[in-house]
């Protein structure tokens, strides 16, 4: 086991590096980032003046050491060994580039001897291995990447702990009753559901609930006037509103308030969960049904009961695991799509903003911890499924 | 006593007609047939196929033609245009026809998911029967990339790489006439077209990996085989057993596995091009439709139906078609 979990540990290091180089040099042919809005406002913004806001945002370094500046912080200067100072006139990046007119290539290099007075640390990031994300280019500039990706979580969570714990309330059962009752017509019907909302696009059935119980309703309410319209987005409301004519006024930011705009993403996000799990869970408690152990609990004689709830769902929640630890990842990345579709401001939705925007560091930020997440939660998966499992074995 | 004289003969003829020589493909073919929910998925499917293949003949509009006597913007379904004509399904918030577009956006969506799903699964293919057939340091190679495109999240990376890839105006380096033809097809402009093949480009290369470890397992357990083992004998080449023996054998979940990702690929796609970073306008797809469909749905509630209707049927259909044939290829698979 020791053996297995450092190879695999030694796997994820690799996977984590891999996907973050890829997506720095991905990031580095991109177009737009900081310059760009400059240039549309000010048109008339010097050569020196490009060079030193391309410093302020490290691209005046060549990607490959802003890779390893960005990653673990260095290079930070001239290398130091022993009091003596090596590589000082190794070209790192260009501070000035020539214009076309001019020939292209580079006016100004930049050496490793210069690079700590025009990147002092308090102002570029110590390496994301150390906890430092850097800061944040057009979203919200300037701003600690970190501190901006905390700020989102709170919504994120809010969003994904109450559909989580629904969901497992709701689809467990569900799929268990609906296995147990095999070919019965609550089968046919459930899985025939579960099917439908499990290949459907689930941004679409967040506009499809947007439509349904906000913009129908609010569009009716003059010729029926117990419509209730639910807010079609946002975490809170702006102003205050009431929910159908003549009803009580809601306030922004009161818990009723919050309640409302919760109750159609967490539904969306509980419906797709509800959809995949119970079918899971159905399946694999099939499986276990069909096993000699189940048929021997019942030549025994024990109830019915007994043998569904304590010999095979028991059995038919292992697999299981693996599919719920794997929702650690997207708990705090939050779901993309979802948040997007009812503009909650949570992770997902930061991560798309700045997409848009070409938000470097945030972007890459949110894919290193994801990716790390994700690896995480799927040796965790396969540890947890060991612990349980007693017949599997990692040798 | 009676009931059993008169089953017996039916017994008989039941027998005699099995007993006749029937191809797989029809036995597949009948099993499939009994699917009722799949075979529903196929006539839709091939209904959608058929009218945006018509979408000329349908919609009397050009797809990007702005109607300038249509003042309600969105309009509502049976707007007339300056000429009299019906705008079936109405008009779009700049003053197109939303039929003209939805069947255009059918085009996009539907030639992205049948390129995507043709060349993951080719690929996938001869990679996974490459690598479980021989084995060695190829196959370390193939499974470790395998192993890594499993194990990162896919959506994020997904987005990350196309909004950077659409931004850039990178271009493919494919033949000018299959360019063309797309353009042709799509009734946009060739960088457009081929944008839209970058966006192939970033799918295939994130989606290859369940036909490759399906091909894989298949060429594991088919290469041991005392068939194999026979074929061998009678001098057969490496080339050979591969092309007509394991590949054939394991054709069947491959093709589960195509229908179902057609599904995924449409999602997928839609998903991209709701977010932005999929199909750029003015070339439509239901995703970026449904995009901008939501910006108007106070004014406008039908709007995001005329896309999504469509998307929702195909997706379903896809996978039920999937599902149908998963139960017809193979009955032990049968849930």
């Amino acid at each position: 086991m020791t053996a297995y979990l450092i190879r695999r540990l030694f796997q994820m290091v690799i996977v984590v590096f891999v996907v973050s180089i890829f997506m720095f040099f991905l990031f580095n042919i991109a177009p737009g980032g900081p310059l760009t809005g400059l240039q549309q406002q000010q048109r008339r913004i010097t050569a020196e003046d490009r060079a030193r806001i391309r410093a302020q945002y490290e691209l005046d370094l060549a990607w490959p050491w802003r890779y390893t500046r960005w990653l673990v912080g260095w290079p930070d200067g001239p290398v130091t060994i022993a009091g003596n100072q090596y590589l000082a006139d190794m070209v790192v990046g260009c501070y000035m580039e020539a214009t076309p007119e001019e020939g292209g290539g580079c006016i100004d290099t930049v050496t490793l001897a210069e690079v700590p007075q025009l990147h002092p640390a308090v102002k570029s990031s110590r390496g994301i291995v150390f906890g430092d994300f850097g800061k944040s280019t057009v979203v919200q500039p300037g701003q600690p990447v970190f501190g901006l990706l905390m700020s989102r979580l709170p919504a994120t969570l809010q969003l994904q702990i109450p559909s989580l714990l629904l969901a497992l309330l709701v689809g467990v059962p569900l799929g268990i009753y609906s296995a147990v009752r095999q070919y019965s017509k609550f089968d046919y019907t459930f899985t025939t559901a579960a099917f439908i909302g499990s290949s459907m696009p689930t941004f679409f059935f967040g506009l499809l609930f947007i439509l349904a119980f906000s913009v129908i309703p609010s569009l009716n309410q003059d010729q029926f006037p117990w419509l209730i319209a639910l807010p079609p987005g946002l975490q809170k409301a702006v102003r205050p509103y009431e929910l159908a004519p003549g009803w009580p006024t809601i306030n922004p930011g009161t818990p009723v308030d919050l309640f409302l705009h919760m109750l159609m993403p967490v539904t969306v996000l509980t419906i797709i969960n509800v959809a995949f799990w119970s079918r899971f869970l159905r399946s694999s408690m099939l499986e276990v049904l069909r096993q000699d152990y189940v048929r021997t609990a019942r030549a025994k004689g024990l109830r019915e009961a007994l043998v569904i709830n304590k010999h095979a769902l028991r059995n038919a929640l292992i697999p299981f695991i693996t599919v719920l630890v794997l929702t650690i990842p997207g708990l705090f990345a939050g779901a993309i799509l979802t948040e997007t579709v009812f503009a909650w401001p949570g992770m997902g939705r930061l991560y798309n903003e700045a997409l848009q925007r070409s938000d470097y560091n945030i972007a890459l930020a949110f894919i290193y911890v994801t990716t790390i997440l994700t690896v995480l939660a799927t040796l965790l998966g396969d540890i947890l499924y060991a612990v349980v499992d007693p017949r599997i074995r990692y040798s | 006593m009676t009931a059993s004289a008169t089953t017996t003969p039916l017994v008989i003829k039941k027998i005699e007609r099995e007993g006749k020589e029937e191809s797989q493909w029809r036995i597949v073919g009948r099993r499939f047939a009994r699917h009722r929910l799949a075979m529903i998925s196929l006539v839709i499917i091939i209904i959608i196929f058929a009218l945006t293949l018509l979408a000329p003949v349908i919609s009397p509009f050009s797809r990007d033609a702005v109607d300038i006597a249509v003042t309600a913007r969105p309009g509502p379904p049976g707007t007339l245009s300056s000429a009299g004509e019906v705008h079936l399904l109405g008009v779009d918030h700049l003053g197109r026809d939303l039929l003209t577009r939805v069947l255009y956006g059918g085009r996009v969506s539907l030639t992205i998911a049948f390129i995507v799903v043709i060349f993951q699964e080719l690929v996938g293919v001869s990679l996974g029967a490459y690598s479980g057939f021989y084995g060695g340091w190829p196959d370390g190679i193939i499974s470790r990339i395998v192993e890594f495109l499993l194990s990162i999240p896919t959506l994020p990376i997904l987005l990350i790489t196309s909004s950077i890839l659409i931004k850039t105006d990178a271009q493919l380096p494919v033949p000018a006439f299959v360019t063309n033809g797309l353009a042709r097809f799509f009734d946009s402009t060739p960088q457009d077209a081929n944008k839209v093949l970058v966006l192939c480009l970033i799918l295939v290369v994130l989606g290859w990996t369940g036909a490759a470890r399906l091909m894989r397992g298949m060429a594991l357990t088919l290469r041991g085989q005392d068939f194999v083992e026979s074929l061998r004998a009678m001098g057969a080449s490496n080339g050979r057993i591969i092309f007509r023996h394991i590949i054939p054998n394991g054709i069947a979940p491959i093709l589960v596995n195509a229908s179902l990702g057609l599904a995924a690929i449409v999602i997928f796609e839609s998903a991209l091009s709701y977010l932005g970073v999929g199909v750029q306008e003015p070339t439509p797809s239901w995703g970026n439709m449904l995009a901008s469909a939501q910006s108007y749905m106070f004014q406008a509630p039908w709007l995001p139906l005329v896309p999504g209707i469509p998307l929702v049927l195909v997706t379903v259909a896809f996978n039920f078609v999937g599902d149908g044939l998963r139960d017809a290829l193979d009955p032990r698979l049968k849930r």
